[in-house]
C-alpha cells in the first residue's frame, strides 16, 4: 500500500504551476506529435488534461515530455490508490450553522469514513444557492441544527465505501442534492429524474444506510443537508448522488452545474423546448432565471423577454440573451396582458423561476393559445394554490413543472459538463464573486443583499 | 343530383327551434344559394350532440332564436359559391363546427387547430361573408348554429368548415366523426398519447369519454380505468376497452387518491370528459408524478376555477387541454375516416338508436334521459 500522502494533482495546483497565461495554446511539437498523446492535449493547457493514466508508463512519459519542455509538474497520485487517510476519520474544517439565521462558524469537524454505497469527497469549490439560505433561515421549515449546508460544489473522491464500483479515489465529481439509483421506475423512465430512493429530502439530516450523520464535533452529531453538505473540506455522500465528470473540466466553474444552472437551463432545454426562432418569457432574473434564459439563447429563441420586479437586474440579463424587459410594477394591467400585447397573442414558451404564486399564474396565462407551453421551476410556499380558468387549458395551452431541470444527475450532468467544455454553454458569466472558505459568510451577505449571481467559495486559499 | 337547383333558392324541410327548450318544429324553409367561399350541402344523416342540447336549452347562454341546430352530420355537396375550388358538387363531406382556413398562424402550426378565422363561435348566427343568414321562412331569418346547422335537408357552410372524405365511407356511420367521437378520440391519440402498455383513466363515460377510451384501446393501453358517477354506464363501457371502474360516489376519500392507490402512485395518462370542475382537478391529481399527463376535454361552466397545489406541477406532472381532439378538420378528419375504413377504429358501437327526421325530437328525449350514446337521424324520411 502506498503510504505517501502526496498532494493530489488538482486543477488548482496545476493552474498555479502552469507558467502560461490562462487561455493560451502551448506549442509543444514533440508532445503533439506523439500519436498516443494527441487526445490528451487540451486547447488551453496540457496540464489540465494530464491523464491519470492507468498505465504507469504513459503517465511517466507525459511527465518527462513536459519536464523536458520546461513545465513544472507536481507529484501525481495514481488514481485508485489508497492514501493514508482511507478508512480513517478525517479532521477538517467545516462551516457549521449552529442556529437558524446566524452566521456560520468555522469549526474543526470529524468526518467518518464512507459506509456501504457512500463516498467521501474532498470538496475543492462550492457556491451558495438560495435553497441553502432558505433552510438556513428556517422560517416555517422544520429547523434542524447544527447543520452543514451547501449543495453546489465540485470535488475529488477521496475514498469509497463497500459496494461502490462506479467511482474510485481521484475521480472528479459533482455532488448533487438529488440522486439516481438507476433501479427504480423513475430512474428507468426516460422522462423523470425523481429517483424514489434518493430524491431530494430537505428534512433528513442523516445518511440512509444507518440513520446516522458522518459529521461530529466532540462526538456530537452535526447534521447533513440534502445529502451533500458541501460547506466542509470533506463530506460523505451516497454514491447515487455523485456525478462523475470529465477531469479536464475546471471544478471552480462546473460546480455550478450541481444545482442552480442545471435547474434553469434544463427547464428550458429539456422541458419547455423552445423551437429555433420562437419567443420565450422568463420570470425572475436571478441565477436560475438567467440559466433558463441561457437555455433559450442556446435553443435559438428570437425573443427572450425577462420579467422581474427589480430593474437593476436588466443590465446583466442582456449577457444571457435577454432581449427585452418587463417590470410588472410599471404597468396597471396584469403582466400576462402586457406580454400578450407585446407578442401578438402570447409567447411560445414561458419559464417561471421565482416561486411567487402570482408570477406562476401570469407565466401560464401569458403563453399563446394553440401551442403555448409554460414550465414552472420556482418553489412556492407550502399553502399556495395555483388557480386559473380552465378555458386556458381547453384552448390548447400546456402547463408543466420541472425538478432540477429534468436532468438525471448521474446520466445527464456529465454531458452538460461536456457542453461547457465544447463552449456550447457559458458558465463563467454566472460567477460574480469569489471568496475563501474562511469568508463564507460574505457569500450569504452578497446573496441576501441581492448583489450576486454566484459566489465561488474556494476551499483552499 | 338535380343540377337545376344550382344558383336557386331551395325549399326544403328543417327542424326549427323557435324557443329555448321547446321541441323542434319541422318547417319548410328557404335556403339561399352559397355566396363567396361558401358551399351548399345536402345533409343525408345527422346526429345529436350534447352541445346542441346545451345551446338549445340556452340556460345562461346568449339565446339566439329561431335557430337551426345540428353539427354532427354527413352529406353531399349540392353547389359551391364563388372562389371555391377544393370542392365540387357530388363530393362527400362532413360539416364541422370549427374550420380550417389553412392560412392563419394556427392552421400553419403543427400543434393547433384553433383557426383564427373559422374557430368555433357559439354566439354567431349568420354567415361571415355578409353577416346574414342563408335560412328564411317567409322572408324572416332563421339563425345558423356553429356554422353548420345540420338539422335541415340543405345547409350552407363556409368551405373551410367542410372535410372532404372518401366517397366509399358509409355516411350513416361516419357522420358521428364530425364532433363527439373525434373530440374524445383525438384527446387520447393526439394529446395524451399513451404508450403501449400504459395505464389510462377516463373521467366521464358518455360518448366523448368512450371515444377517449377507444383511443386508449387503439394505443394499446394495458389498463383503462373508467370513472363515472353513474354505474349503469359501466357495462356498455367494456365494449370500448374500459377494464376497470371507479364510481366516486362509492368512496369517502377523493377519487384521485383511490386511483393512485389502484395504480401504484397514479395513472400514466388521464382524459377528463365531463366538464365538471372537481373531476378536472381529480383527473390532474390522479396522474403519476415524474411522467403523468392529464388532458382536459369537457367544457366547464363559465365561472369555474381550476385550482391545484403547484407542487403537483413541480413534481413533473403535465396538464393539457384540447379542442376537437386537436384535429385539424380538413387536414385530419379524412384520415380518421380512413382509420375507420381500415377497421382500426370502430364506430358502429357508438350508434345505439335511429330516428327519422320527422321524429327528431325523439333524439332529444333519449339524450335528456341519458339513454343511449348516439342516435342517427335519417334526413330522407
Amino acid at each position: 500500500m502506498n503510504t505517501k500522502t502526496t498532494p493530489l494533482v488538482t486543477p488548482s495546483t496545476i493552474q498555479r504551476s502552469c507558467p502560461l497565461p490562462r487561455g493560451t495554446t502551448p506549442s509543444i511539437p514533440a508532445f503533439q506529435s506523439h500519436a498516443n498523446m494527441i487526445s490528451i492535449i487540451h486547447k488551453n493547457c496540457p496540464f489540465h488534461t494530464i491523464e491519470r493514466a492507468k498505465r504507469k508508463k504513459k503517465s511517466l512519459l507525459v511527465q518527462s515530455v513536459l519536464k523536458r519542455e520546461g513545465y513544472v509538474v507536481e507529484e501525481e497520485e495514481r488514481k485508485g490508490t489508497m492514501s493514508a487517510i482511507t478508512g480513517q476519520v478525517i479532521r477538517c474544517k467545516a462551516a457549521v450553522a449552529w442556529e437558524a439565521g446566524k452566521p456560520l462558524v468555522m469549526e474543526e469537524v470529524e468526518v467518518a469514513p464512507p459506509q456501504k454505497d457512500e463516498v467521501r469527497i474532498k470538496i475543492l469549490f462550492t457556491s451558495l444557492c438560495h435553497t441553502d439560505v432558505y433552510f438556513w433561515e428556517a422560517k416555517g421549515q422544520t429547523p434542524l441544527f447544527p447543520r452543514i449546508f451547501g449543495h453546489e460544489a465540485g470535488g475529488i473522491v477521496e475514498s469509497v465505501g463497500e459496494g461502490v464500483t462506479e467511482l474510485v479515489p481521484g475521480d472528479h465529481v459533482l455532488p448533487i442534492f438529488t440522486g439516481e439509483c438507476k433501479q427504480c421506475r423513475h430512474c428507468k423512465s426516460k422522462e423523470s429524474n425523481m429517483c424514489e430512493l434518493l430524491r431530494i429530502n430537505t428534512d433528513r439530516g442523516v445518511m440512509l444506510s444507518d440513520g446516522q450523520t458522518r459529521f461530529t464535533i466532540n462526538g456530537k452529531p452535526v447534521y447533513h443537508f440534502l445529502g451533500t453538505s458541501t460547506f466542509s473540506e470533506y463530506t460523505v455522500v451516497h454514491a447515487g448522488c455523485v456525478a462523475k465528470i470529465n477531469p479536464a473540466a475546471p471544478l471552480d466553474k462546473v460546480c455550478l452545474l450541481s444545482c442552480g444552472f442545471s435547474t434553469g437551463f434544463g427547464a428550458t432545454v429539456n422541458v419547455a423546448k423552445p423551437e429555433k426562432g420562437s419567443t420565450v418569457a422568463i420570470f425572475g432574473l436571478g441565477a436560475v432565471g438567467l440559466a433558463a434564459a441561457e437555455g433559450a439563447r442556446v435553443a435559438g429563441a428570437s425573443r427572450i423577454i425577462g420579467v422581474d420586479l427589480n430593474p437593476n437586474r436588466f443590465e446583466i440579463a442582456k449577457k444571457f440573451g435577454v432581449t427585452e424587459f418587463i417590470n410588472p410594477k410599471d404597468h396597471d394591467k396584469p403582466v400576462q396582458q402586457v406580454i400578450i400585447e407585446a407578442t401578438d397573442g402570447g409567447v411560445d414558451r414561458s419559464v417561471e423561476c421565482t416561486g411567487s404564486i402570482s408570477a406562476m399564474i401570469s407565466a401560464f396565462e401569458c403563453v399563446h393559445d394553440g401551442w403555448g407551453v409554460c414550465v414552472l421551476v420556482g418553489v412556492p410556499n407550502k399553502d399556495d394554490a395555483f388557480k386559473t380558468h380552465p378555458i386556458n387549458f381547453l384552448n390548447e395551452r400546456t402547463l408543466k413543472g420541472t425538478f432540477y431541470g429534468n436532468f438525471k444527475p448521474r446520466s445527464d450532468i456529465p454531458k452538460v459538463v461536456e457542453m461547457y467544455l465544447k463552449k456550447e454553454v457559458e458558465l463563467d458569466k454566472f460567477i460574480t464573486h469569489e471568496v475563501d472558505f474562511a469568508d463564507i459568510n460574505k457569500a450569504f451577505d452578497y446573496m441576501l443583499q441581492g448583489e450576486s449571481l454566484r459566489c465561488i467559495i474556494r476551499m483552499q486559499s | 343530383m338535380p343540377s337545376s337547383t344550382v344558383g336557386q333558392v331551395i325549399s326544403c324541410r328543417a327542424a326549427v327551434a323557435w324557443e329555448a327548450g321547446k321541441p323542434l318544429v319541422i318547417e319548410e324553409v328557404e335556403v339561399a344559394p352559397p355566396q363567396k367561399m361558401e358551399v351548399r350541402v345536402k345533409i343525408l344523416f345527422t346526429s345529436l350532440c350534447h352541445t346542441d342540447v346545451y345551446f338549445w336549452e340556452a340556460k345562461g347562454q346568449t339565446p339566439v332564436f329561431p335557430r337551426i341546430f345540428g353539427h354532427e352530420a354527413s352529406g353531399i355537396v349540392e353547389s359551391v359559391g364563388e372562389g371555391v375550388t377544393e370542392l365540387k358538387p357530388g363530393d362527400h363531406v362532413l360539416p364541422v363546427f370549427t374550420g380550417e382556413c389553412k392560412d392563419c398562424a394556427y392552421c400553419r402550426s403543427e400543434d393547433s387547430n384553433l383557426c383564427e378565422l373559422l374557430r368555433i363561435n357559439t354566439d354567431r348566427g349568420v354567415m361571415l361573408h355578409d353577416g346574414k343568414s342563408r335560412f328564411s321562412i317567409n322572408g324572416k331569418p332563421i339563425y345558423h348554429f356553429v356554422g353548420t346547422s345540420t338539422f335541415s335537408e340543405y345547409t350552407v357552410t363556409h368551405v373551410g368548415s367542410l372535410a372532404k372524405i372518401n366517397p366509399e365511407a358509409p355516411l350513416d356511420k361516419v357522420c358521428i366523426l364530425s364532433c363527439g367521437i373525434s373530440t374524445g378520440l383525438g384527446a387520447t391519440l393526439n394529446v395524451a398519447k399513451p404508450k403501449k402498455g400504459s395505464t389510462v383513466a377516463i373521467f366521464g363515460l358518455g360518448a366523448v369519454g368512450l371515444a377517449a377510451a377507444e383511443g386508449a384501446r387503439i394505443a394499446g393501453a394495458s389498463r383503462i380505468i373508467g370513472v363515472d358517477r353513474n354505474s349503469n354506464r359501466f357495462e356498455l363501457a367494456k365494449k370500448f376497452g374500459v377494464t376497470e371502474f371507479v364510481n366516486s360516489k362509492d368512496h369517502e376519500k377523493p377519487v384521485q387518491e383511490v386511483i393512485a392507490e389502484m395504480t401504484n402512485g397514479g395513472v400514466d395518462r388521464s382524459v377528463e370528459c365531463t366538464g365538471n370542475i372537481k373531476a378536472m382537478i381529480s383527473a390532474f391529481e390522479c396522474v403519476h408524478d415524474g411522467w403523468g399527463v392529464a388532458v382536459l376535454v369537457g367544457v366547464p361552466n363559465k365561472d369555474d376555477e381550476f385550482k391545484t397545489n403547484p407542487i403537483n406541477l413541480l413534481n413533473e406532472r403535465t396538464l393539457k387541454g384540447t379542442f376537437f381532439g386537436n384535429y385539424k378538420p380538413r387536414t385530419d378528419l379524412p384520415l380518421v375516416v380512413e382509420k375507420y375504413m381500415n377497421k382500426e377504429l370502430e364506430v358502429e358501437k357508438f350508434i345505439t338508436h335511429e330516428a327519422t327526421f320527422s321524429d327528431i325530437n325523439k333524439a332529444f328525449d333519449l339524450m335528456l334521459k341519458g339513454e343511449g350514446l348516439r342516435c342517427i337521424i335519417r334526413m330522407d324520411a
